[in-house]
């Protein structure tokens, strides 16, 4: 139930100039070079360079920020990634790096100004531990994050969309590999390699977590090749990775974009339980250390007055990956054309309108 | 149909093993830092410049199953061999055979982890499908948010956590061990309790951090098979609510749920590494960490190799289950056209 | 008789609000069921969307009652509020009254929950669109029997002998049907399961809404035959809702058209095809494609059907109705009696013969006057692309697992040994059912799918040799992937959802005309819109799929397709899709596209009318298929007019028509269902549901050419071929009907969805 009424007689159509403009020009898109065409020369100039950018900006920038900004969901949680994301860039050069012997002994937490969350048993202030050990998670957590990401895309897309002795193979080994259990394998390699950059760590850490999210994609890969729409690019000769580009992608970004962040959680998990652990080896603070040199140096189990050392670095953990999930729960949309239509200022009116006949339609069919 | 889904099942299931155990001794072979050269310097330590190869090699062969002179495929064949009687090597640390320290540890892990397993989904199903009943109420936007909040915890924070307030500051529960050394060994209700409340913590600490991402889930399929269009029928057929809770919505809403089982098989059972570190519990993961602390090459990947096993074998039962449960399985799963 | 209130003048009527006292339902003897001044609303955000209004109608005991509307009508709402099972969150409001035989009668929307519970199914029962969609697919047949019997208490032995006795009855072996999971069915056997389910507890009132709509012109017929018999046998009164006029025309006793969500015309079967009154009900039977209307009479209604939230004042089909005064926009018609038992809601019901003639009945059959557009262009000696002796073989492999590797693959004959050729500006329409591979070998003359024999060539290349060897080719396969282009089935899925129009169209042109300056192409684009009738262009331009309606994206998609400017266009079910009214609209601008553009179509369709439509415009032929082979082609006209292959003149029978006097007879074939195409049957593959086989057709297979008199015309049947054939000689293949349908049953069991 479209809401825009045709305008046009149905029978006079088309308008007789029109046609026969047409009609002469039979050779829309011949093989001649196009000014000859005459259906085509007619260009008025509408459109400057200036407003075709501004369009675009329109449509990549401001649309989805808007229709992120829309979910409350993804507004916190995108708030709460910013916030890390500053910590880790801004912060550490605001925030002097913690030196030892730099306050008292455990001070605890909230009672000194100058050591908000405390010190530890070196007298080094918690805050500034914190703040400095995030550029490494940070790094960690993006190159997890897009290893990740990027195999699955790889390797799903490869799988699905040529098929065959490719897919069989592929997935035969992409099952292997989701078979086996990631954090004790992880451990097994991380013994073996003694990783200490954390961009490797991070790489590390997801070895195999991207074998799920490879078969997700290759079963959505697999859906979206029966769509007629891809049919015809191919029918209409464009590349393959042209059409995996403009008519897979898009389909699977929602996909890509929730699973990038659920792997971000899942690097977090990982590497800060490793080394609190200690298999991974100690080069740069980070939380998991932090975690680990309360937990065995400083026996914060036994009593309360290191608590505040181990759970600060917990708590951190947690609000991060609290804010990932919630930025992912809301992020879906962003992709999704409805949702999209009706934030780009260049949709009429209508658009609302439409949603609900939608609505209504359903509501019938029912 | 059925048929050729248990086989391909099946097969699968072992041809995975078989790579593990490939890859294992790859990594122990092959990998630079490996056993081989860490037993060589441990024994250059030990005495001096003066090792002989000879003793190095007859050392790695007793500990590791492989010796190191034999051509590779000789190894190979080799390892695999003692694998299949079911010798794993000699642990460096304990100086046992590793098969019989995991034998020992296996069954606690195992414990612990398919009551996890079965309390996380239990509640996570009833949860989500009550939350999908009664959409969009007060309880479902305060049980939404909660689920989130608590799967944004490691379990391990969680573990900690109850440990440090439960286990030391209270002394509710024991901070180590499986069982209370006072007990008899054996299958009497003492034993019973007391394995039951050594393994608590554990247990709340996984079901606590998981439940909330599968009532999520589950709510997600409920509200989706309830739209659909057989409940509808159900309804006018005038079926008890019941019947249509329990085999409608229940039974096609669990069906999907089953891809988040199999993560959650191989997530928990890997995590029992960190887990049962935290709470001193010598499972498979416990001993897996001591290996590794110790660099004792044959414990760290004997256990590896145990919970990898575990994990194919509590993955393919999770599959023969889906067969099922769900007449669709054997074919395929999709409506691809032929034509 | 009728109780109507026809004195009642136009004058006198008061305005919308009034309808309630104005209109008087429509009454007949004996009612089975009487709904008063029903409406169903909606609160949405941007007001109360009516999706029922105020309707008030009778259904006779006994009767078959035919509900007739296009898509968003209201007819489903229709049927959903005769059991109170309007779904949340819409109100159903008025009176539904149930009169059991006997019995006192029953206020339906005043029951309790469990007398609501009892007397859905038991008295009132429902059967609903999508079968596949309406069965638990968890747990078998049997149980949803069971289940149903339970939860109603009756004897579980006596309720399922009757079940057993309903599958029979629909031409199913019973207990393979109970044993079997819904997805092991195929759709046809679904649907009629679904009905056996619906009547399993003998209710009195069966609502069915559209309950053919997804399957086969040819089940649908065999459903509807078998549903005149269950009438019959068990006394039924029928509801049967429907898009599709032709349909229901010849099955039901009385029709009802409904039009923004009421009733404008309601009448006996026959008065309301041979005499319609209201403007919509004309218009209608002018726009449905059908066999007896001839061609140029045919006429796409204008406009669109209103939105529920906004329905005009007065009469609300007055934007679109020709007859519309100032009366007909200010004040609500009320019924009219054309005849005690016709009403029709419209002032100027006299004039509405006039002023939109129409000549059902088919006399001047073909019989094109000068005002028909002839569409034929100058087709060519050379043919554009050639089939020589076309296989296509697919083999169904398991998905992706280890073991697949050593399975030995079954293969499904797709298309076998097809030759065919297809001129400038020529239209082939193939007709067929699903699964006789009419989309594959479509696919396969515009090279989409490779053949797995024979040879596919574009002027004479080669197809697939030019592929392969990029080089070596007379014509570039370059040229060739252009020139050959398609439309797909699904408005749906045919445009990517996620690229706005514009991009989707400007992609070809990027492709093949990457120096074209940017606003050339945008030009372009905009023109073509307007072109095909979607103006303004440049809001169309920017919008995504999503906001345009089916056939609007259908248009883009034809207009991308001729973008590339392509010599041939594979047309894949275009208009299937789309709602009836529409189908005309858009089959008769692409065969305008088609001069200005000299193109070619292959049509695809397993609907006879829109193929006679398209191909008989066009001066085109139609090729039927049947199980992977050609087994008649020839003129648009003379097929439709004198099919010779017997599943040809199946077909035809399956193809309603608008002649009410022709009731649903038995079909002309022995089994319904079709035989699997894994493993056709052997000779020629209709034998074992041909009403003329003999024993000649299971050894040998007829072919196309070589007999008759070497016309256009082709058939593959032995009934073609001269006497001193054996099949003249042989004895018939006679069986007991019910093993027919039982044996060729076992041969598409376990094929689920073809
Ligand atoms: S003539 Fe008037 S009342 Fe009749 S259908 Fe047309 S607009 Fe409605
Ligand atoms: S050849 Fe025989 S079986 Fe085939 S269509 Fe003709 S008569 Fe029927």
């Amino acid at each position: 139930m479209g809401t825009v009424k045709r305008t046009e007689e149905t029978d006079d159509r088309p308008p007789a100039s029109l046609e026969e403009t047409i009609a002469d020009g039979g050779t829309i898109a011949g093989d001649e070079a196009s000014a000859d065409t005459p259906f085509g020369t007619v260009s008025s100039g509408t459109m400057s360079r200036r407003d075709r950018y501004e369009m675009l900006v329109n449509e990549w920038v401001v649309a989805p920020f808007k229709i992120l900004w829309s979910d409350w969901r993804a507004r916190v949680g995108s708030l709460i990634i910013l916030a890390y994301v500053l910590m880790g860039t801004v912060g550490v050069r605001v925030v002097d790096p913690p030196r030892v012997g730099e306050g008292d002994r455990l001070v605890s937490p909230f009672e000194d100004l100058s050591h908000p969350l405390g010190t530890d048993n070196m007298g080094n202030d918690i805050f500034a531990q914190i703040v400095h050990a995030t550029p490494p998670m940070l790094e960690m957590i993006v190159a997890g994050a897009v290893f990740t990401t990027v195999m699955a895309v790889v390797v799903g897309t490869l799988s699905g969309y040529k098929g065959g002795r490719t897919d069989q193979l592929l997935m035969t080994f992409n099952d292997i590999l989701m078979t086996i259990p990631g954090l004790p394998l992880v451990i097994v390699i991380a013994v073996i390699l003694e990783p200490r950059s954390p961009w490797l760590v991070g790489v590390i850490i997801t070895v195999n977590a991207w074998a799920g999210l490879a078969r997700a994609i290759r079963s959505q890969v697999l859906t979206l090749r029966e769509e007629s729409y891809v049919e015809a690019s191919r029918l209409m000769g464009i590349s393959t990775p042209q059409i995996v580009m403009k008519d897979i992608m898009p389909g699977l970004m929602p996909y890509i974009l929730v699973n990038f962040v659920n792997s971000a959680r899942s690097v977090i998990f990982a590497s800060v339980g490793l080394y609190f652990l200690g298999i991974l080896p100690f080069t740069e603070l980070n939380w998991g250390v932090m975690m680990n040199l309360s937990y065995e140096t400083g026996g914060a189990l036994y009593t309360w007055e290191t608590a505040h050392w181990l759970l600060a670095p917990m708590i951190t953990i947690v609000i991060l990956s609290f804010g990932l999930i919630l930025f992912s729960q809301g992020t879906d949309r962003v992709f999704n054309p409805r949702v999209r239509a009706r934030h780009t200022s260049a949709a009429d009116p209508e658009e609302g309108d439409d949603d609900m006949s939608g609505e209504v339609a359903t509501h019938i069919r029912g | 149909m059925i048929n050729k889904y248990y086989i391909e099942r099946t097969a699968q299931a072992v041809f995975t093993v078989f790579a593990v155990v490939t890859m294992t001794f790859g990594m122990i072979r092959l990998m630079p830092g490996g056993p081989v050269s860490y037993i060589r310097s441990q024994l250059v330590q030990q005495q001096g410049n003066q090792v002989d190869m000879e003793q190095v090699n007859a050392l790695v062969e007793v500990y590791t199953n492989v010796a190191p002179d034999d051509p590779l495929y000789v190894q190979y064949l080799e390892y695999m061999t003692s694998l299949l009687q079911g010798d794993l090597g000699v642990s460096m640390f304990y100086n046992d055979p590793v098969t019989m320290i995991l034998a020992s540890a296996a069954p606690w892990t195992v414990f612990v982890m398919s009551i996890s397993l079965v309390l996380t989904f239990g509640l996570g199903i009833t949860l989500g499908a009550v939350m999908a009943y009664i959409e969009g109420s007060r309880f479902d936007v305060s049980t939404t948010l909660v689920s989130i909040f608590l799967n944004s915890i490691p379990y391990y924070v969680m573990a900690i956590v109850l440990v440090y307030i439960l286990g030391y500051q209270f002394n509710w529960f024991p901070t180590g061990g499986r069982v209370s050394s006072e007990v008899a060994t054996g299958m009497n209700l003492a034993f019973l309790q007391s394995a039951f409340y050594h393994a608590a913590l554990p247990i709340a600490s996984l079901v606590i951090t998981g439940f909330g991402i599968q009532a999520l889930a589950m709510r997600g399929n409920s509200i989706r098979v309830l739209g659909e269009d057989y409940i509808r029928v159900a309804r006018l057929r005038g079926l008890a609510p019941h019947d249509i809770a329990l085999r409608y919505v229940g039974r096609n809403a669990i069906l999907p749920m089953y891809t988040g089982m199999m993560i959650a098989i191989g997530f928990m059972f890997g995590g029992s590494v960190i887990l049962e570190e935290i709470f001193a519990y010598p499972g498979i993961g416990y001993y897996m960490f001591r290996g590794i602390m110790a660099r004792d090459y044959p414990l760290m990947m004997g256990a590896f190799l145990i919970i990898t096993i575990a994990v194919v074998v509590g993955i393919y039962v999770a599959d023969l289950t889906y067969g099922k449960l769900d007449p669709r399985a054997g074919s395929g799963g999709g409506n691809r056209e032929a034509y | 008789m009728s109780k109507t209130d026809d004195t009642q003048t136009p004058t006198t009527a008061g305005t919308r609000t009034g309808t309630g006292t104005d209109r008087t339902s429509i009454r007949v003897d004996d009612p089975i069921m009487e709904i008063r001044n029903a409406s169903v609303t909606f609160d949405m955000e941007r007001g109360e969307s009516r999706v029922l209004d105020d309707v008030s109608l009778d259904i006779e005991r006994d009767e078959i009652l035919g509900i007739v509307g296009e898509s968003g009508s209201g007819k489903s709402m229709f049927a959903s509020a005769l059991l109170d099972a309007v779904v949340n969150p819409g109100i159903l409001s008025g009176e539904v009254t149930y009169r059991p035989r006997g019995d006192a009668e029953v206020d339906v929307l005043g029951l309790s929950p469990e007398e609501l519970r009892e007397l859905r199914w038991e008295e009132i029962s429902m059967v609903f669109q999508g079968a596949q969609s309406s069965f638990n697919p968890t747990i078998t047949i049997r149980a949803h029997f069971e289940e149903t019997i339970e939860a109603h208490n009756y004897n579980m032995e006596q309720a399922m002998a009757h079940a057993r006795e309903l599958l029979s009855d629909l031409y199913m072996d019973p207990d393979r049907v109970l044993d079997s999971y819904p997805h092991e069915l195929s759709g046809g056997m679904q649907q009629r399961t679904l009905i056996a389910l619906s009547l399993v507890l003998e209710p009195n009132v069966l609502v069915m809404d559209e309950p053919t709509a997804a399957l086969d012109l040819l089940m649908q017929r065999s459903i509807l035959s078998l549903l005149e018999d269950l009438q019959e046998k068990y006394d039924l009164s029928i509801v049967f809702i429907t898009h599709d006029l032709p349909l229901v025309a010849g099955l039901a006793d009385r029709l009802a058209v409904m039009y923004a969500f009421e009733f404008v015309e309601v009448g006996p079967a026959g008065d309301l095809i041979g005499n319609p009154t209201h403007p919509y009900t004309r218009s209608l039977l002018k726009a449905v494609p059908n066999l007896d209307t001839p061609l140029a009479e045919m006429r796409p209604i204008d406009g669109m059907a209103p939105d529920p939230v906004d329905v005009p004042q007065g009469c609300s089909y007055h934007p679109r109705c020709p007859l519309a005064d100032e009366t007909c926009r200010a004040e609500d018609p009320a019924y009219h009696s054309v005849s005690p038992d016709h009403q029709s809601a419209c002032f100027h019901w006299e004039d509405s013969a006039e002023a939109i003639p129409l000549s059902t009945g088919g006399d001047e059959r073909g019989g094109g006057d000068g005002e028909m557009r002839a569409f034929a262009g100058n087709q060519s000696d050379e043919p554009v692309v050639s089939l020589e002796n076309v296989d296509v073989h697919f083999d169904q492999v398991a998905d992706g697992g280890l073991l697949s590797v050593f399975q030995e693959p079954d293969t499904v004959h797709a298309v076998d040994d097809i030759s065919l050729d297809v001129y400038e500006n020529d239209v082939v329409t193939l007709v067929g059912e699903s699964g006789c591979g009419k989309t594959t070998l479509g696919k396969a003359v515009i090279g989409a799918q490779r053949p797995t024999d024979g040879t596919v060539a574009y002027r004479g290349q080669d197809i697939w040799e030019a592929k392969d060897s990029r080089r070596g080719a007379d014509i570039p396969y370059e040229h060739i992937r252009r020139s050959l282009q398609m439309i797909h089935q699904d408005p749906g899925s045919s445009l990517n959802p996620n690229r706005k129009v514009q991009a989707s169209l400007e992609a070809p042109l990027k492709r093949w005309e990457p120096d074209m300056d940017p606003d050339d192409r945008q030009e372009r684009i905009l023109s073509l819109l307007e072109y095909v009738g979607m103006s303004p262009p440049g809001d169309y331009a920017q919008r995504y799929p999503h906001q345009l309606s089916g056939g609007e994206k259908q248009r883009v998609a034809l207009i991308r397709a001729l973008l590339m400017n392509p010599d041939v266009i594979l047309a894949d079910e275009a208009v299937s899709a789309l709602d009836v009214s529409l189908r005309v609209e858009v089959m008769d601008l692409m065969l305008e596209l088609q001069d200005l553009f000299d193109t070619s179509y292959v049509f695809i369709s397993h609907n006879l009318s829109n193929a006679r439509y398209f191909s008989g415009k066009a001066g085109g032929r139609i090729g039927v298929m049947y199980l992977g082979e050609l087994v008649e082609i020839g003129p648009a006209e003379q097929i439709i007019n004198d099919p010779q292959h017997p599943y040809t003149k199946v077909l035809r029978w399956s193809t309603a028509d608008l002649d009410i006097e022709e009731t649903v007879e038995d079909p002309p074939l022995r089994g319904i269902d079709i035989p699997d195409p894994v493993d056709p049957p052997s000779g020629c593959r209709f034998h074992t549901r041909c009403p003329e086989a003999r024993e000649a057709c299971t050894r040998e297979q007829p072919t196309l050419g070589g007999h008759g008199d070497g016309t256009e015309h082709e058939t593959a049947c032995f009934r073609e071929y001269d006497e001193s054939h054996e099949y003249w000689d042989s004895e018939p293949v006679v069986e007991d009907d019910a093993d027919a349908t039982a044996d060729d049953e076992s041969g598409s069991w376990g094929h689920a969805n073809e």
